[in-house]
């Protein structure tokens, strides 16, 4: 650009409408980012008590919290700064384990290891393994058969779940079904080609596993089941990680310190803050309020029926609408007719799924209280209705984004592909659908958080306002998260109004966005290999 | 799945069935679950679901909490609905054992019940005081008469203070109420209003009794009207309003409720049970423990904000419940 012909050629006039309108932009999405954020600070101020605590403790905190912190990430600057990104992983994995191991748990709750055991043992395993005998041999059918054996096995699943003599404890079921494979990924990953290798990590990872249903119980006093879970979801990808990055690095070791710089800091900040403004924050959103049922008395009130019931619904929106949505998606833009009669009807159910998706989330929850209990006569407010009827509601969201993802796929590649000689379908498997994945997944995980948040669908299908166990199965009754929230803050008790619904809006809150940082995740995984 | 041959399969299944008979030897006879340890005193278990009036739903979970304590193996699970919507929807259909009523259950509702082979019983499970409130700023009224207060709410009324009482100002009411859903709209234009008057439609109807307190406290003239338990745990919110009934100025309390004094606006309400649910042993000890706690004064009145039965009507209900659960058994 030259800029003295510019200023000579056309004076201050045309900059100034650019300027002006770039300064509107600007404040209109700072606007947003504000009010958003200032919301989520009262309720997060509310949520953990925060006004209970002296300045001083906040002091104290800060200056405990922050010194550690600050030595650290600047040593790390000034020695090493290529292993900021080991710290900062380092950091990342061991609560997103937690997470990770908190979601299982809800999982095995719901469905008892045993089922996951027999399951997993006639129909995953038989197919993996056909998998791999067919793909070692090159065999290109090997998904196909996969497929077949995998679903005889699911059917031979029902049969073999209810004759089962004895039912294993539900800690092997999950040494079994969980440290098993996991191991069996890791030796995979990290030791291709030699086998001896390999058996050995499979082997200690089994072995870890039952060790660590005798350890959980006798140190931190979990159930053994829950402590397979940990071992798997938290302590193995810390150790995995801890050993891959010293196998390739040993002079590595600063970066690794990280977490251990975390708890630190966390720990010093409340000791100090303690020490100098001696009262602390007053958390809501505590260990017993994730852990306890609804009660009427503010001081017992808990989240853990109605977060139960989300992670049940949302499991099976998840299912539904991505093996609908995506597959009706591949249909209307790679087989449906596009020309001619056939073409005006395609177009014409493009244009409707396009208003569908517009469609207030009130009417599809009429829509499952007529279609799932009234028509069919399913149970009102149980989990599958439930799950069905958010299924509908993001369907059409599902289906939109699927369709722009796999729209995104540029013909050029297509007809490359039909010039080698390949078929509709091998174009479809082998081009177009591994390039659409992240915008398929990302389309998804998005509507899912959606979802996740919906109250008006939940309480036109009859949905409870309040149960005090967690669903058992798909026919239990059911309450989310957004329900409890919403009758919380109608509640006729100040203190369900003013805390425990900000606890509520917090928890939702963190599971939507843990939500949306794997669809990001995953989005940028599948880009890097693509 | 990493590829196979024959050598490697042999010792990793070696040491999965390594590992797999350790800890089946030292495990040797446990085979329960052991998600769920607590025993039960009578053992009962299944489910219960209650719907119905948003008024009772408070006191119904305060009860299925208490329950549940004893009886982990019951899962209950409470709806609240309204009582018409509870009655039609869920009731009687059959998808509910217990209904929450803030009034009696209408002849429509009763034929509806019947179509499909149900039959209610009717269990009173407290009273409630309906609250008239106005704004705390309001230094002009303390007490007000039915007559005045069936001039406030009636359709066509006068539209200021002043019309209806010379000592009170010349400014406009601005009315805060139930929507016509609810039944404590249905008791109080049957109490106050009757027949010859229609409730007035120039107010600010709503589903939440806090949206009503919130227009109460925006306007030192505005006037509302709802269920005592909002009241009795937020009582620096609004004042309330004394209620002459005929025999001088009476405020909403329990107490005042518990004796009949705090007339025409104190109600009962209610909970219905299925007769043929009672058939079930965890139903029956579900209905008899909401009985016995209808009673209690620390759940009733200092949990939740209602007013508890006299011990004389707690043991009427009990009676007439052990005979519908012999007629169901």
């Amino acid at each position: 650009m030259d800029e003295q012909s510019t200023d000579s050629a056309f004076a201050g006039v045309s900059r100034l409408r650019g300027q002006v309108f770039a300064a509107l932009a600007k404040g209109a999405s700072w606007l947003g980012i504000l009010v958003l954020a200032w919301l989520l600070f009262m309720v997060v101020v509310d949520a953990f008590g925060l006004p209970a605590a002296s300045v001083g403790w906040y002091l104290g905190a800060a200056v405990g919290f922050g010194v550690p912190l600050l030595a650290y990430g600047a040593y790390i600057r000034r020695t090493r700064p290529e292993l900021g990104w080991i710290a900062v992983r380092s950091t990342v994995i061991p609560p997103g384990g937690l997470v990770l191991a908190g979601a299982l748990f809800i999982l095995f709750l719901v469905f008892e290891p045993v089922h996951w055991l027999t399951y997993y043992t006639v129909g995953v395993l038989p197919a993996v393994a056909v998998y791999g005998h067919f793909a070692s041999r090159e065999d290109t059918r090997a998904p196909l058969f996969a497929t077949a054996v995998g679903v005889i096995g699911l059917g031979l699943g029902v049969f073999v779940d209810a004759a089962l003599p004895v039912k294993p404890m539900p800690w092997a079921s999950l040494v079994w079904v969980l440290s098993v494979p996991a191991g069996a990924i890791i030796a995979w990953r990290e030791a291709t080609g030699d086998r001896r290798r390999q058996a050995t990590i499979v082997g200690l990872t089994a072995l870890g596993g039952v060790l660590a249903s005798f350890v959980g119980p006798a140190t931190i006093g979990v159930t053994p089941d829950t402590s397979v879970i940990l071992y798997v979801a938290a302590v193995l990808p810390v150790g995995w990680y801890y050993g891959h990055v010293l196998a390739a690095d040993r002079s590595a070791w600063p970066g690794l310190l990280a977490p251990g710089v975390a708890v630190l800091a966390i720990g010093l900040g409340i000791t100090l803050g303690d020490l100098i403004g001696a009262t602390g924050p007053d958390p809501v959103l505590d260990w017993q309020f994730l852990t306890s049922a609804p009660s009427t008395i503010p001081e017992n009130a808990g989240l853990f029926p109605a977060m139960v019931g989300s992670v049940f619904i949302i499991t099976i929106v998840a299912l539904v609408s991505f093996v609908v949505g995506v597959g009706a998606a591949i249909y209307l833009e790679e087989y449906a007719p596009q020309t001619g009669l056939g073409g005006t009807i395609t177009r014409i159910i493009r244009v409707n799924i396009s208003n569908l998706a517009g469609v207030p989330s009130v009417v599809y929850g009429l829509l499952g209280l007529g279609l799932f209990v009234n028509l069919i006569g399913m149970g009102m407010g149980i989990v599958l209705v439930a799950g069905l009827t958010l299924s509908l509601l993001i369907l059409p969201i599902v289906i939109i984004s699927a369709q722009e993802a796999i729209r995104s796929v540029p013909e050029e590649v297509r007809q490359a592909s039909y010039g080698m000689g390949a078929t509709r379908w091998q174009t479809i498997r082998n081009v177009v659908l591994p390039r659409a994945v992240p915008g398929v997944l990302t389309g998804t995980i998005l509507a899912l958080s959606r979802a996740i948040g919906e109250t008006a669908p939940l309480l036109m299908i009859g949905a409870a306002t309040t149960v005090f166990r967690p669903p058992t199965g798909f026919a239990s009754q059911v309450s989310a998260m957004p329900l409890q929230v919403f009758y919380w803050s109608f509640h006729q008790k100040s203190a369900f109004r003013e805390l425990i619904a900000p606890a509520g809006v917090v928890t939702l809150l963190v599971v939507m966005l843990s939500m949306n940082v794997l669809a990001i995740y995953l989005r940028n995984r599948y880009e890097q290999q693509t | 799945m990493a590829r196979d041959d024959g050598r490697n399969t042999l010792t990793r299944r070696r040491l999965i069935a390594g590992a797999g008979a350790a800890g089946a030897t030292i495990l040797a006879g446990c085979t329960s679950t052991d998600n769920d340890g607590g025993t039960t005193s009578e053992g009962l278990s299944g489910a219960i679901e209650i719907s119905g009036s948003s008024t009772v739903f408070p006191l119904a979970e305060a009860v299925a909490e208490q329950f549940m304590k004893d009886h982990p193996q019951v899962d209950i699970s409470v709806k609240s609905t309204g009582t018409g919507g509870g009655f039609e929807n869920h009731f009687s259909r059959g998808r509910s054992q217990f209904n929450n009523a803030s009034r009696q259950i209408t002849d429509a509702e009763e034929d509806m019940c019947a179509d499909n082979g149900i039959e209610p019983l009717e269990l009173r499970v407290a009273t409630d005081a309906l609250t008239v409130v106005v704004n705390n700023e309001a230094e002009w009224i303390d007490c007000i008469t039915v007559e005045e207060l069936r001039q406030v709410w009636s359709a066509d009324g006068p539209d200021t203070w002043q019309e209806i009482n010379s000592d009170w100002p010349d400014e406009t009411i601005e009315r805060y109420g139930p929507a016509d859903t609810s039944g404590t709209f249905d008791y109080f234009r049957e109490e106050i209003l009757g027949e010859e008057y229609n409730h007035s439609s120039d107010y600010q109807p709503t589903e939440q009794d806090n949206l009503i307190v919130q227009g109460v406290q925006g306007s030192e003239f505005a006037v509302g009207y709802f269920g005592f338990s909002y009241y009795y745990n937020n009582p620096d919110s609004v004042k309330a309003l004394a209620i002459d009934g005929g025999d001088g100025c009476v405020d909403p309390s329990v107490e005042t409720a518990k004796s009949g004094e705090y007339t025409p606006l104190s109600r009962p309400l209610f909970t219905y049970a299925a007769k043929g649910a009672l058939a079930e042993e965890h139903v029956a000890e579900f209905a008899r423990f909401y009985v016995e706690q209808s009673g209690n004064q620390e759940l009733v009145a200092d949990r939740v904000g209602y007013v508890p039965n006299t011990e004389a009507a707690v043991d009427e209900q009990l009676a007439a419940l052990e005979t519908a659960i012999e007629d169901a058994g």
